[in-house]
């Protein structure tokens, strides 16, 4: 086959006289600017402008794969020798249309279709739905209710952000301190199992409070693990921060300033590492948090270094919510008084939670009949995936992975 | 409720308003024309009285009739989410000003909005379909596009408009598709 088109350079039209150490073969031609074919012609500027691959360039499709937690990803990317020029996320690996199946599933229902989202902190995508949910029914939450929500959420981002420690020392290539935040990990799932009768999707939040009182096996689990946690987190504390390799691939890495985090439309803790201290439990303040005392971590860095260490500090806040609501919690039942048929009143609602990752939201609409008529999610991950784009170009390859773990997506979020 | 932001939003925004500014819980609501959309978030944003930071979602909606966008918001000068809906834009050919120019971030929830319900937002430089393939046709997430499985919202019962009266009489869908396949 003859090269035809402009941009084709007929690198394989070798003469059949020429051996392998003719020159003519191995000489680099000047190309200049050409066209790489894309999946797709370009629709879009920035398309069109990602696809034109310049000399020295090349595109590699990386993935979809499962990169540790964090679901499949796949992401194009444009390398010039060992350093990424440009990136595009492809997402839709994991989509499974929850919003759409959540529109056709009565109330009660769709916390079920909620739970996988995020899988790693499965409570933080109730809690806005039913949330939203009371909004339009304008019911009252119990306060034991809503102290063991706060207590279960606590809990649930202490897991979250173990394991986030794990996957990130793990992306690095540091296969050890997985082994020691899946111990940490394990005690919270086994105690929430036993509170919630679920490892990972616990569907266990219900509209007007949640669904069983605290148990037993629960509070001693919790009672046995309380007494040593302080201790077992400054233990797996020192398996990374104090390594140097660990430290400096990440310091300085990935780094970004609050103005443009905001503009990214970050939140959580990637946000507060840039040392602007939104935190929705402060911010705009719902359950029962105004009541507890605790600080809002910021660093000041905004790198993926100061993002990981943020999380250690959350850990530690986390620590001490667990300690007051165990003292402050109060007696009484635990699920308002609700029929089962609920038919809210036309109108919308939109709740929001300070998620382990930031920002859970959800956005309700209610036509009268017992489905909502329009249940809209909204993640953190899927925004601070977005931002690759502003962070990556101009790291080497292998920092990428590096960042991703800093930021910490769980790709079932952003992908519904 | 912020009963101070009603009266700041009324005085600011006044004849752009469409209805009512609407109050309920710890939300305040406005709603626009889509063409006014970029300089209201922009005062929104910028002015110091009002400083609406965070752009906490970007959501598309489609009533049925016509298709919405909805804007959350949050400032440290209120208690209240803000939520400004852009309202009206025609469910044949929805268009609506990007706010990329504020929030760069917003790219991808218009990404997922036009993926979803196929509204094109003017100015985004990165409008394609996000989580369905590249060759996907439909808009998932319209009233019109129903699941194969579902028996309350098949085509029988049709598109089914944002706060219809409830009666006893259209109480149960499914019913009401029977009934008709009966007759």
């Amino acid at each position: 086959m003859t090269a035809t088109r402009p941009g084709d350079r007929g690198a394989f039209d070798i003469p059949a006289h020429a051996s392998t150490d003719d020159p003519r073969v191995t000489l680099e031609e000047q190309v200049g600017v050409y066209e790489a074919v894309p999946p797709f012609p370009p629709r879009t500027e920035r398309e069109s402008e990602f696809y034109t691959v310049r000399d020295g360039e090349l595109l590699v499709n990386v993935g979809p794969h499962h990169p540790s937690t964090h679901g499949v990803m796949r992401v194009v990317m444009k390398i010039n020798g060992e350093q990424v020029v440009d990136l595009d996320p492809v997402l839709g690996y994991l989509h499974r249309g929850v919003e759409k199946l959540c529109e056709n599933a009565d109330y009660h229902q769709t916390i079920t279709q909620l739970d996988p989202l995020e899988y790693v902190s499965s409570l933080f995508c109730e809690w806005p739905a039913v949330m939203a949910y009371e909004k339009l029914l304008d019911v009252t939450v119990p306060r034991r209710a809503e102290y063991i929500r706060v207590l279960s959420g606590e809990l649930n981002r202490i897991s979250s952000h173990a394991l986030a420690m794990g996957f990130h020392a793990l992306d690095l290539g540091g296969l050890t301190p997985i082994l020691y935040s899946f111990i940490e990990r394990d005690e919270m799932v086994e105690m929430l199992a036993a509170l919630t009768g679920q490892r990972m999707l616990f569907n266990f939040f219900r509209i007007g409070g949640v669904n069983g009182d605290l148990n037993h096996e629960f509070m001693s689990r919790l009672g046995d693990w309380m007494s040593r946690a302080t201790q077992q987190v400054e233990a797996n504390i020192g398996l990374l921060n104090e390594n140097e390799l660990f430290v400096r691939r990440n310091r300085g890495l990935g780094v970004i300033d609050s103005e443009t985090a905001l503009r990214l439309c970050w939140t959580g803790p990637n946000l507060r590492a840039t040392g602007l201290p939104f935190d929705i439990r402060r911010a705009h303040p719902y359950s029962v948090y105004p009541e507890l005392d605790f600080d809002i971590p910021t660093r000041r860095e905004g790198d993926s270094l100061a993002r990981y260490l943020l999380r250690i500090d959350e850990i530690k806040q986390s620590l001490r919510i667990i300690d007051q609501c165990l003292h402050q919690m109060p007696d009484g039942p635990v699920l308002a008084t609700l029929p089962r048929l609920l038919r809210p009143r036309p109108g919308r609602a939109f709740a929001a939670v300070e998620g382990p990752r930031g920002e859970y939201a959800v956005y309700a609409m209610s036509d009268g009949t017992d489905q909502p008529f329009r249940l809209r999610i909204h993640d953190p991950s899927f925004l601070h995936l977005a931002s690759f784009t502003h962070l990556v170009p101009g790291n080497l390859l292998a920092d990428w992975m590096t960042i991703n773990a800093s930021l910490d997506p769980i790709m079932g979020g952003v992908d519904k | 409720m912020d009963r101070p932001l009603k009266r700041r939003l009324e005085s600011r925004f006044g004849e752009r308003l469409v209805g009512p500014v609407r109050q309920r819980h710890d939300e305040t609501e406005i709603r626009i024309g889509p063409g006014d959309v970029p300089e209201v978030l922009r005062a929104l944003h910028d002015e110091p009285d009002l400083r609406f930071l965070v752009l906490a979602d970007v959501a598309g909606v489609d009533t049925g009739t016509t298709m919405e966008i909805v804007y959350q918001l949050w400032s440290d000068t209120t208690t209240d989410w803000l939520r400004v809906i852009a309202v009206g834009l025609p469910r044949e050919d929805p268009r609506v000003p990007s706010i990329t120019f504020l929030w760069k971030g917003a790219e991808w929830l218009e990404r997922e909005a036009y993926d979803m319900f196929g509204i094109v937002f003017e100015g985004n430089r990165d409008l394609r379909r996000i989580f369905m393939p590249p060759d996907y046709k439909s808009y998932p997430l319209r009233k019109d596009f129903f699941l194969p499985d579902d028996a309350s919202r098949s085509p029988g019962a049709g598109v089914r408009p944002m706060e219809r009266p409830f009666s006893p009489s259209n109480a149960t869908p499914a019913a009401t598709v029977r009934r008709s396949k009966a007759g």
